[in-house]
């Protein structure tokens, strides 16, 4: 009987699965937060006249994406209707799929930066620069709320973990806000420009504050998600 | 005394030792999987306590069990000796061959299940309906329903405990140096009373039950001392750190998996030698039905043949579960393997032979019922209610046919 050693019964650890599927869901943010670190560096530099190397970032930008699209169908895939969770299964696939549109926009936004390297006026770069980066905090703060899983997960949902997950979604609302009020300030901006810009250009710069916003729209949405999960 | 007898005897014996040595290299993985899995302890450690505390457990607590195998199933009142002699050693071959095979093809049965299916099938063919005592039986057959439910019930009730009095606390790691010897010392104080509650060793030695208790609670109160001792210097890294928490419940493991090894070989002891059990007096000419008391060296026998299969087979079954288990935490192993052992211990107590790994599976479930697993497959319970449904017909058919071979080879 040697070498069978695969040949045994064990019941215990068919009970519960091997891959943990909070665990993969920190994995895919992990990727979200490598994509927008690289994304909101180039984008800066993007605003301020740099288009050169943006090839590079677009490139970048489109194989973290995939990597996280292979982490998330791996998820979907093993979660059958057997599966008991400690979270409601569709929300925990909510957050999942807002997590992933943020990747999506991500990679929208670096493919349309690249197609048309538009100047930003002297005029607007600040606002713009300003925007950028409160939707870069709007989903840093989506990270540590979706970060703090892990104890959640430990301790079983105790109310004090709760509690802290719940101030970080509160500073996901509150940069989401700000990020909101900045892109209006952007687009009243380009509006009084329109008469010395052509239209390519103001088309191409409303675009740019839109797709850029969307990324913070979508953190907010994976913030909702996780509140609707762990509430009581 | 007759040749025949020391070869019936010596025969049903190595047949025994056979089976409890498939059934320990099987199920050593229930109960030290985890601690191994979760480095608390070594292989080489994991296999000797667990030889070491089936042994024990076997010899201690065995004998409520072994009797309900022996002479709880099978009316012997309507079967001659003869026919009872090559039933049982009918049915044990049937269940060892049947508990091989499916280990062999990795089918999750209960070497449980097997010997009362086998006992049934001999039953049956030996005596017709009427022999079979349908009443035991059932109730046998109650307690897999109900041991399952037992053991995720005590689970989650643990595991929502430690909840309560470590996670959610200000300080965790200081809650858990004051609950985990206090749990310690409780699982002390189970094992402990059930050496000394209505056994063979308390009978022997005029220990009473009050005695009994009073050893249990001095010797949980010592446990207790060595823990808080222990424990005494781990300190905190941090408001949330949880990973210390973890690391005492790591130690903490090591005497809830010695506790389900304890239980396992209460329990189980009695898959194997309950049959023998019966055939020795039957060979002797002493009816089956006057009272005998299990014979110490064949619950010794049966315990070594576990121990024997946790030290060899069970290495290497330990060394596949263990690794392929990460999701178990500390906390929640503890809590599996209370529950779980406790449940086994309580039926042992009762006399019901009970599946082990089918009360792992509920302590598992509870723990995830309490919130306390990511993700727990409820599809497993599925694959124990088709086992049920297959092993108890197959090694009842099984049995018959060994039997009926028996009969024209012997007569």
């Amino acid at each position: 009987m040697v070498g069978k050693k695969d040949h045994f019964r064990a019941p215990v650890q068919e009970a519960f699965r091997r891959k943990s599927p909070f665990g993969q869901l920190l994995e895919h943010m992990e990727k979200v937060r490598e994509c927008i670190d690289i994304l909101g560096e180039g984008i800066v530099r993007y605003y301020t006249g740099e288009c050169k190397d943006f090839l590079e970032i677009s490139k970048k930008v489109s194989k973290i994406e995939h990597e996280a699209d292979l982490i998330k169908g791996n998820l979907r895939n093993h979660l059958p209707n057997s599966l008991f969770m400690p979270v409601d299964k569709g929300k925990f696939l909510w957050a999942l799929r807002e997590q992933d549109k943020i990747l999506d926009h991500a990679e929208n936004l670096a493919k349309m930066l690249d197609m048309r390297h538009t100047k930003i006026p002297k005029e607007l770069q600040s606002v713009f620069i300003d925007h950028a980066k409160l939707v870069m905090k709007t989903v840093k703060a989506m990270e540590k709320a979706v970060e703090n899983i892990r104890d959640l997960v430990e301790t079983s949902f105790v109310k004090r973990e709760r509690e802290e997950t719940k101030e970080y979604i509160y500073k996901v609302h509150e940069y989401e806000y700000k990020a909101d009020k900045k892109k209006y300030e952007a687009t009243k901006g380009i509006y009084k420009l329109e008469k010395k810009l052509n239209p390519m250009d103001v088309y191409h710069l409303l675009k740019i504050a839109d797709w850029v916003d969307d990324i913070a729209d979508h953190a907010e949405n994976v913030a909702d998600w996780l509140r609707a999960m762990i509430a009581k | 005394m007759d040749i025949t007898i020391w070869l019936i005897i010596g025969g049903s014996s190595a047949i025994a030792f056979y089976m409890a040595w498939s059934i320990g290299s099987n199920d050593v993985a229930n109960s030290m999987a985890t601690a191994v899995g979760a480095k608390a302890i070594t292989f080489k450690q994991a296999v000797l306590i667990a030889g070491i505390l089936n042994l024990i457990g076997a010899v201690f607590v065995g004998s409520h069990v072994t009797d309900t195998v022996r002479k709880g199933i099978v009316d012997i009142t309507y079967v001659d000796t003869h026919t009872l002699l090559l039933g049982f050693v009918a049915s044990l071959l049937a269940a060892a061959i049947w508990v091989t095979l499916s280990t062999w093809k990795e089918m999750p049965i209960s070497t449980t299940h097997s010997i009362i299916g086998a006992l049934v099938g001999f039953g049956l063919i030996a005596g017709g309906m009427s022999s079979v005592i349908w009443g035991k039986v059932g109730s046998v057959v109650a307690s897999w329903i109900l041991s399952p439910i037992a053991g995720c019930i005590i689970a989650f009730l643990v595991f929502k405990m430690i909840v309560k009095t470590i996670f959610s606390k200000e300080k965790p790691v200081r809650a858990a140096k004051i609950i985990g010897p206090v749990i310690f010392g409780f699982t002390a104080f189970l094992i402990v009373s059930s050496l000394f509650l209505k056994t063979p060793l308390s009978e022997n030695y005029g220990i009473s039950d009050l005695d009994g208790i009073f050893i249990a609670v001095i010797a949980s109160a010592v446990v207790m001392l060595i823990g808080i001792f222990t424990l005494r210097k781990i300190e905190a890294k941090g408001a949330e750190d949880y990973a210390t928490v973890e690391s005492i419940f790591r130690k903490l493991q090591i005497g809830t998996s010695s506790y389900v090894a304890f239980a396992h070989g209460s329990n189980d002891i009695a898959n194997a030698i309950g049959p023998v059990a019966s055939i020795i007096p039957l060979a002797q000419g002493i009816g089956i039905g006057s009272k005998v008391e299990v014979p110490y060296w064949l619950l010794f026998l049966g315990g070594l043949g576990i121990a024997m299969g946790c030290m060899t087979w069970g290495r290497r079954v330990m060394k596949t579960v263990g690794s392929r288990i990460t999701n178990l935490t500390n906390t929640r192993g503890f809590s599996v393997d209370f529950g779980a052992a406790t449940t086994v211990l309580v039926a042992s107590k009762l006399g019901l032979p009970i599946s082990t790994s089918h009360t792992v599976v509920g302590a598992v479930i509870g723990v995830g019922l309490a919130r306390g697993l990511e993700a727990v497959d409820l599809s497993v319970i599925k694959k124990i209610i088709i086992s049920w449904l297959l092993t108890l017909p197959i090694a009842a058919g099984t049995s018959i046919a060994i039997f009926l071979i028996l009969r024209t080879i012997v007569g």
